[in-house]
């Protein structure tokens, strides 16, 4: 019994030995540094090129998992068994490998031959030349990957909608395409944005894989100056303080989005409508009111209504 | 009244016409050789127990759901399929299936109207969406068919906000916006409180009184006595019994007929 003791405060005192040269960083780490380049030039454009190839990923992903859903559907086996093909094996190996898979093949991409010469990145002001090529088998790459995840969230999202709606508007005479258009798309978006959301603040992570193959995104700059002098963790630092600021900044905008697009399924009509600052601390306005402002939180069952 | 709507009953093809149609979910045989036939102006109020097969059968009228066998035709077209050159039946194209279907106005049992619309732009929706018609027009005549169905002041409102029977008076206003000719009704008041239950009726029995063409599932006994010119009774997806509503409900002659009733009466 003493032995066992013996044994994990031991444990506990190695841990704890560890922890506090990581916090105190055995006395090497330079503040200096960090705050003289978290907004360097290079490290500027790096979280520049990162949005973009995020954003650009994003949107084709999702479109490529809404295209999947229609091709799971389709009336053609062969295109059935290639949406199962796709997802099988984009979900299924590392993002890693798919970007240096892709980078590979980048310079087969001969149209990307004559976009290279014409030095996009430079003329854009940034300072240096990023190879085309390889930004867009990362983008590639990116969307491809996302895509196989998407169309488990817009099948789900779809599904999700009763399939009377769908009967509703056949009955009046839409054609499934019209309907889907008009009445089960937009309500899926709603159940579609939260995921979508989550995604993205995935995908703006995931971008800072394309580091192994130079695109000049946030952590290939970060890394790239660290080399220059020697200071990695310093610009380690830099890099995640960059990541979290876009990260928090996209959660800030998926709440907007998301109370936009009535995310949560209640009646318009019962939307809390306060001020953001009110909304959030709860507190009562010079007006005063409930802790929700007098409205209600849950929608009412009418009367006469069986649910 | 229902004289009146028998004289005014226009002669010629009838408006449904069924013939011999069986339809199965899997191996299970839901409908085993349905024939009827319903007349312009005539409403037909079909009762039975549930798994009768009387909601599918609704549903097959306006190809909701495929027929496996027999034919059926809503004012003169065969629904669902069409008949080649030589004779065969082949699947018809989604936008001529669309087509009939605008002309035939469906009204479900949990209403199904569009959430992320209001009231009036749920009944604007198809007319600007399938027919083209210019907004103001449409807007015009939902309005229209809101104070007709007694909710125009519910115009702006979402269907969250409506109780059941609004929801369901609503639900037939949209139907009635694209000037259907044939009217069916999948069993309107079962998911409503008794309550509300009557402004339902009351909008259903005016529609059959202004003398559209009416196939109404329904367990309302007290309606399909008072507004049915025929009543069909049906059992384990046959017809068991047919005729006007003082007949089947004060003289049925067959047994399962007789033991249904009792149970519901």
């Amino acid at each position: 019994m003493n032995a066992i003791i013996q044994f994990f405060l031991t444990l506990l005192h190695a841990i704890v030995q560890f922890f506090v040269t990581i916090v105190t960083l055995n006395g090497q780490f330079d503040w200096s540094r960090v705050v003289e380049n978290l907004f360097a030039r290079i490290i500027i454009e790096g979280v520049i090129i990162t949005i973009i190839l995020a954003v650009l990923s994003q949107f084709i992903g999702s479109v490529i998992g809404l295209l999947l859903y229609f091709a799971r559907r389709s009336d053609l086996a062969i295109l059935r068994r290639f949406v199962g093909l796709y997802v099988w094996f984009f979900r299924g190996t590392p993002l890693l490998v798919q970007i240096l898979f892709l980078n590979e093949l980048a310079p087969a991409l001969h149209l990307a031959q004559p976009l290279i010469q014409l030095h996009i990145f430079l003329k854009l002001g940034f300072s240096q030349d990023i190879p085309v090529d390889a930004f867009i088998a990362t983008c590639i790459a990116l969307s491809l990957n996302e895509g196989a995840y998407m169309a488990e969230i817009v099948r789900a999202g779809i599904d999700a909608i009763d399939t009377g709606q769908m009967e509703a508007a056949k009955s009046l005479g839409m054609t499934y395409w019209l309907g889907m258009r008009r009445i089960v798309l937009p309500q899926a978006l709603r159940v579609i944005v939260p995921p979508l959301g989550n995604e993205f603040n995935s995908m703006l992570k995931s971008t800072s894989l394309a580091y192994v193959i130079g695109v000049g995104d946030l952590l290939g700059s970060s890394k790239a100056l660290a080399s220059s002098f020697f200071a990695f963790l310093e610009l380690y630092t830099v890099a995640a303080i960059w990541y979290l600021a876009l990260t928090t900044g996209w959660g800030l905008i998926q709440a907007q989005i998301e109370r936009r697009v009535n995310a949560s399924n209640i009646d318009p009509a019962l939307l809390d409508k306060r001020p953001w600052w009110q909304r959030m601390t709860g507190l009562r306005g010079p007006t005063g009111g409930g802790p929700t402002g007098g409205v209600p939180i849950e929608a009412p069952v009418l009367e006469g209504e069986r649910r | 009244m229902n004289e009146d709507r028998a004289s005014a009953a226009i002669n010629g093809l009838p408006m449904v016409d069924a013939r011999d149609i069986h339809k199965s979910f899997h191996h299970n045989e839901v409908l085993r050789g349905i024939t009827m036939q319903v007349r312009k102006g005539e409403v037909v109020v079909m009762i039975g127990p549930s798994g009768s097969g009387k909601t599918t059968f609704l549903r097959c009228i306006n190809h909701l759901e495929k027929i496996n066998k027999g034919k059926l035709y809503v004012d003169g077209e065969l629904v669902g399929y069409r008949e080649t050159p030589d004779g065969k039946i082949a699947e018809d194209t989604e936008k001529n299936i669309a087509r009939i279907r605008a002309e035939i106005g469906m009204v479900f049992q949990r209403f199904n109207l569009f959430p992320h619309m209001t009231a009036l732009e749920n009944v604007m929706e198809a007319p600007i969406q399938v027919k083209r018609t210019p907004k103001d027009q449409a807007e015009a005549r939902a309005r229209g068919l809101l104070r007709k169905v007694g909710l125009e002041q519910k115009a702006d409102a979402y269907p969250a906000r409506l109780s059941g029977g609004q929801q369901q008076r609503v639900a037939i206003a949209r139907a009635l916006a694209m000037d259907p000719k044939l009217m069916l009704f999948d069993e309107a008041t079962s998911a409503l409180d008794p309550e509300l239950v009557g402004e339902v009726l009351k909008v259903m029995r005016q529609l059959a009184e202004e003398g559209m063409t009416m196939v109404v599932v329904t367990h309302e006994m007290g309606f399909a006595r008072e507004v049915a010119d025929r009543v069909i009774f049906m059992d384990g997806g046959v017809i068991v019994e047919e005729g006007q509503p003082e007949q089947v409900f004060s003289a049925p002659q067959q047994e399962r007929t007789q033991t249904f009733l009792r149970m519901i009466l």
